[in-house]
């Protein structure tokens, strides 16, 4: 493990600096020897990214703000666990706020009443991030969404970035349980055909 | 659309519905037990969830309130870690097991001829104690020949890692005084400049990684404190 810069270490550095893919890694190896210097230099520099993903599930800043919070305490705690999963150190980052953010999602979804739920859920159409995933023409992803119908891409996207399951999305569709089932998974086997093309 | 229709799900589409989160709780259970012995089965989770990962590209930052990191540091350091640790050892003051160091000073027999012994006229002593008495080490310190003569009762370091000694004296911040050897007992020579600064201070024992703190500040949990008394 190379060290990386030491003036990480000397304290809080609000928004400063851009790391490598290798900083964040040996970040997170820090921490999980129980290094508070770099954890909260981890925090420091990744923080503001996991934010924006749980506030993009979540749609409240509460909420977002605990998720975070529950975030980097299982960061804290797993970051042992890092070096054996083979994901990039901040698809691993982002993975957590994501599944942390939607499972926070979900439990609000049961908890609230029903005309709650229609409200949240029935919202149609496409939001700005489509858009915006839709000009990013780099992605490889998009690109591959592109080679499904579609509202079968539109099934795979707000499963992902709104956490809804398979009845939801079925209802969503209005389509059965099993046919919902179907296009997801022949949309994942397009998708892993195009994206390993 | 027919069952018979259903693509036959292989481990790929399995994977990829375990990272978008669409298995049963049973599915993602069965799914992640495999995951811990299949490294192939690892490599399909990986791909998705980089390829999926892509969708949050576009997402901007955004920077979370402040109040995230105390939170943060409240939980998992069990404080707010607004006042440094070894502040809050000094308010504590001496009120710590006057007596304990005392039971140092005499038994010690012949049964560990190699070990060192404690100095019999130490003019300082302290008793470095976890909460649940988990790890304590007395400590009899000599300033005129600068021994500090260390015994651990109970508790070890973590495999892999170190126990490290800290002096916190006045204000100042911490200063190490090296990592305790896996010995029971030792005896660690003390710097010259730090010499006359045991009175009124007080010792800690962090968790470090092996070969000691990095920084050159305590890097881990705080796993003992006492506070240095005049015998």
């Amino acid at each position: 493990m190379q060290c990386f810069p030491a003036k990480l270490l000397q304290g809080r550095k609000d928004g400063e600096g851009i790391l490598t893919r290798s900083d964040i890694e040996d970040l997170i190896l820090r921490v999980a020897q129980g290094n508070r210097a770099a954890f909260e230099a981890l925090y420091d520099s990744t923080s503001a990214k996991l934010f924006g993903v749980a506030l993009r599930v979540l749609k409240d800043r509460t909420e977002a703000e605990e998720a975070l919070q529950e975030v980097y305490v299982k960061i804290w705690h797993n970051a042992g666990r890092y070096t054996v999963n083979g994901l990039s150190p901040m698809t691993w980052l982002i993975t957590l706020a994501r599944n942390t953010a939607v499972d926070r999602l979900r439990k609000l979804r049961r908890s609230a009443d029903h005309t709650q739920i229609e409200e949240r859920v029935v919202d149609p159409g496409i939001g700005p991030e489509d858009a915006t995933i839709a000009a990013s023409e780099r992605s490889r992803l998009v690109a591959c969404f592109g080679e499904l119908p579609g509202d079968r891409a539109e099934a795979v996207r707000r499963a992902y970035l709104e956490g809804e399951t398979y009845a939801d999305l079925a209802g969503r569709f209005d389509v059965p349980l099993n046919t919902m089932r179907t296009w997801l998974r022949r949309s994942l086997l397009t998708l892993r055909e195009c994206l390993t093309r | 659309m027919s069952d018979q229709d259903q693509p036959e799900r292989d481990d790929s589409v399995l994977a990829g519905e375990y990272t978008l989160g669409l298995l049963s709780a049973d599915e993602a259970a069965a799914f992640e037990a495999r995951l811990n012995r299949e490294p192939d089965l690892r490599v399909l989770y990986a791909e998705w969830a980089e390829d999926l990962t892509a969708m949050t590209d576009d997402i901007a930052p955004e920077a979370p309130p402040a109040r995230v990191w105390r939170g943060i540091e409240a939980d998992v350091y069990g404080t707010t870690a607004r006042t440094p640790w070894y502040r809050r050892v000094m308010l504590w003051g001496g009120g710590i097991t006057a007596a304990a160091a005392l039971v140092l000073v005499v038994g010690y027999g012949g049964l560990f001829d190699r070990a060192p012994l404690p100095p019999v006229d130490a003019p300082y002593a302290a008793e470095l104690a976890a909460e649940d008495r988990g790890l304590v080490v007395q400590a009899l310190y000599d300033d005129a020949t600068g021994r500090l003569f260390v015994e651990r009762e109970a508790g070890s370091a973590a495999p892999g890692r170190a126990l490290e000694l800290w002096l916190i004296a006045g204000e100042d911040a911490p200063v190490s005084l090296g990592v305790l050897p896996d010995d029971v007992r030792a005896v660690l020579a003390v710097p010259d400049t730090l010499r006359d600064r045991f009175a009124g201070s007080a010792l800690a024992i962090s968790d470090e990684p092996e070969g000691g703190s990095p920084t050159g500040a305590p890097t881990g949990d705080i796993l003992a404190v006492g506070q240095v008394r005049d015998l």
